[in-house]
């Protein structure tokens, strides 16, 4: 906003303090104010660098005359030529109205500033503006009282197209992003779709701790259940050329899946243990490797 | 040490003279393989053999074959609703000087022999014969002339005639029970088998067809001695013998072992059967086959390879449902496995 510099100023002394404090009132104009309009005013503040404001001794906002509210205050807070500056940004609103141009008073107010001599209160003088009326005293005779009314403002065009077709966009975009996730946790109407067993094994695993052969065998078993469910019943080495062809997203793995199930056989069973075997760590990576093909698959 | 690398090498040759004998049945027999491996299996466990089978399908020909490749004799008797046991230990006829003679029977000639007994229709013959049958299957011994015969390398393989119940006399559980096996023997489903089942001359005329099976693969002297050196050297781990356990237990109480069946309360259905005799059966069975397979212990699909074989004709069900044949038998068979988690 632009604001232009009124003839008003006001040093406050103050004797004790080396340097002065001063209070500036700027207004953009002293004049031609309206019921309704808004009053905006810059009031500056200069003190010593080392002051303080208090900032509960601000004005409030809310009606401060019959005919006159505060609707804003705001604070900035700067320093100048080595002095602190506080610029206060006063919104007040016009009600009075007026019959003649006449000014009117803007009530002053007190501010504390804390230095490092005490406490002190800086006076924020009351000023004036000039209000004009929005119609003459003795308007000319009409014959309908509405005729004195003046017609409403025309309503500004808006388009809606844009708007409307982003909320639309936005509105695709989140029932997408719904499915996705219905989908991912298996919500209705997604409840039907196989549960990703390996991927939740492969989870499990991940978190397992443990070593030598009777963490190996019961990571085994966990990969037997799962393959269990996988395949609807138990599964045996036997059958696993029938449940490749069920599950075709797993053929890649086929020389991992006769590796496992020797693995399995060899330890639980009685045969030669072999390097060929699994260890703990593969175990985990082909796991790692059913859960990649069961999310492909 | 030495006395077990021997009976392991004596135990890899007698595998592959038993993969031979296989081979040798399969000359005159085609398109059975899964039979002859069951057979095979049921004379290195020593067991007795159910055969439930059409008409003209090949059993005689295949157990003829079986007696010849094991270099013994064979012996086959009827069932019939007026047979009696001392038709089948007996030979009666008219002497020359018109006297009535009692000779032993073919049975009891060769009896030291014997290796393949045919009893076909046995659930024609009444239940004294199944009786007698009961003592020869379960001692391989008979009384007959004031003494006791013994049959040292015996198996009986024995058919029962599913199609006409007039005039037919159900065996007894405890006569089922002692069949090893019940081996369901189809005409063959390959296409060129059957081709040549029907158009190869050489398969019309058995006599012929067996003079391709080489005499005396196996020596059916030394089954017995074998079959125990199978028994021992092939070991079940415990995780074996925890699954094999809890098949046991899905039989006796389905419900309770998770299995289930759609339209069957499983509470009710099983009447009896699943007996230790009978899983005992099935390890015995298991056993042979994984030395079959060329392996010293045993694997969960060497028990279930044989299982339904070994196990459905013991299991006795509610008289409702045996009224609908033994399949339901083999759904639950196959229940218990899909519910039974390995290892």
């Amino acid at each position: 906003m632009r604001i232009a510099c009124i003839a008003l100023m006001l040093a406050a002394a103050l004797p004790a303090c080396a340097q002065e404090t001063t209070v500036r009132i700027h207004s953009a104009r002293p004049f031609g104010y309206f019921v309704g309009d808004l009053i905006h005013a810059r009031i500056d503040v200069s003190a010593p660098a080392d002051s303080v404001l208090s900032r509960a001794s601000l004005p409030n906002p809310g009606p401060l005359t019959g005919s006159l509210d505060l609707r804003d205050v705001k604070l900035s807070e700067t320093s100048e030529n080595g002095a602190r500056l506080w610029r206060l940004d006063l919104t007040y609103q016009n009600f009075y109205v007026a019959l003649d141009a006449r000014d009117i008073e803007i009530p002053g107010f007190e501010l504390s500033i804390s230095t490092a001599t005490g406490a002190q209160t800086v006076a924020v003088p009351a000023w004036r503006i000039g209000v004009s009326p929005l119609r003459e005293i003795a308007p000319q005779k009409r014959e309908q009282a509405s005729d004195y009314l003046r017609p409403d403002g025309s309503s500004a065009f808006v388009d809606e197209a844009t708007p409307l077709n982003l909320a639309f966009g936005a509105g695709v975009a989140a029932l997408l992003a719904l499915a996705l996730v219905a989908r991912d946790r298996a919500w209705p109407p997604f409840q039907q779709r196989q549960a990703r067993v390996f991927s939740a094994l492969a989870r499990e695993i991940s978190t397992r701790r443990g070593a030598g052969d009777a963490h190996l065998a019961a990571t085994i078993q966990s990969v037997h259940r799962a393959l269990d469910r996988a395949n609807g019943a138990i599964l045996l080495s036997a059958d696993l050329p029938q449940f490749l062809r069920r599950r075709p997203e797993f053929k890649p793995l086929r020389v991992d899946f006769e590796r496992f199930f020797e693995t399995s056989q060899r330890l639980f069973f009685g045969g030669e243990r072999s390097k060929d075997d699994y260890a703990a760590e593969q175990l985990a990576q082909f796991v790692s490797r059913l859960a990649r093909q069961e999310r492909a698959g | 040490m030495n006395e077990t690398l021997h009976l392991v090498q004596k135990l890899a040759d007698w595998r592959a003279r038993a993969l031979e004998f296989e081979q040798e049945i399969q000359k005159a027999v085609i398109g059975q393989a899964r039979v002859v491996r069951l057979v095979t299996i049921c004379i290195f466990a020593r067991g007795h053999v159910l055969i439930e089978g059409d008409v003209g399908v090949g059993k005689t020909t295949l157990l003829r074959s079986v007696s010849r490749a094991l270099g013994g004799d064979f012996a086959r008797v009827e069932g019939t609703v007026d047979m009696m046991p001392s038709d089948i230990l007996y030979h009666t006829y008219l002497g020359e000087d018109g006297r009535p003679r009692v000779d032993p029977s073919e049975l009891l000639r060769q009896a030291e022999t014997l290796p393949v007994f045919f009893f076909n229709e046995i659930n024609r013959a009444r239940p004294q014969v199944h009786s007698l049958l009961l003592r020869l299957m379960a001692e391989r011994s008979v009384s007959a002339f004031n003494r006791v015969h013994h049959f040292p390398y015996l198996n009986v393989f024995a058919d029962r005639n599913m199609v006409e119940r007039e005039e037919t006399f159900e065996l007894p559980a405890a006569a089922r029970d002692r069949f090893l096996m019940e081996i369901l023997m189809a005409a063959p489903d390959d296409e060129d088998a059957r081709r040549r089942l029907v158009f190869d001359p050489a398969f019309h005329d058995t006599e012929t067809l067996l003079e391709r099976v080489s005499p005396g693969t196996l020596d059916y002297r030394e089954t017995p001695a074998i079959a125990r050196a199978i028994q021992t050297h092939v070991r079940s781990s415990d995780a074996l013998e925890r699954y094999v356990l809890n098949l046991w237990q899905a039989l006796v109480d389905p419900s309770s072992a998770g299995v289930s069946l759609p339209d069957v309360d499983l509470d009710s259905l099983v009447k009896g059967g699943a007996s230790p005799r009978g899983l005992a059966a099935l390890v015995r069975a298991a056993r042979v086959r994984a030395w079959l397979e060329g392996r010293d212990y045993l694997v969960p699909e060497d028990v279930r390879d044989v299982f339904i074989e070994v196990m459905a004709h013991r299991i006795f069900v509610d008289p409702i449902h045996a009224l609908r044949g033994d399949d339901i038998v083999k759904r639950l068979c196959r229940a218990a496995f899909d519910a039974t988690p390995v290892p």
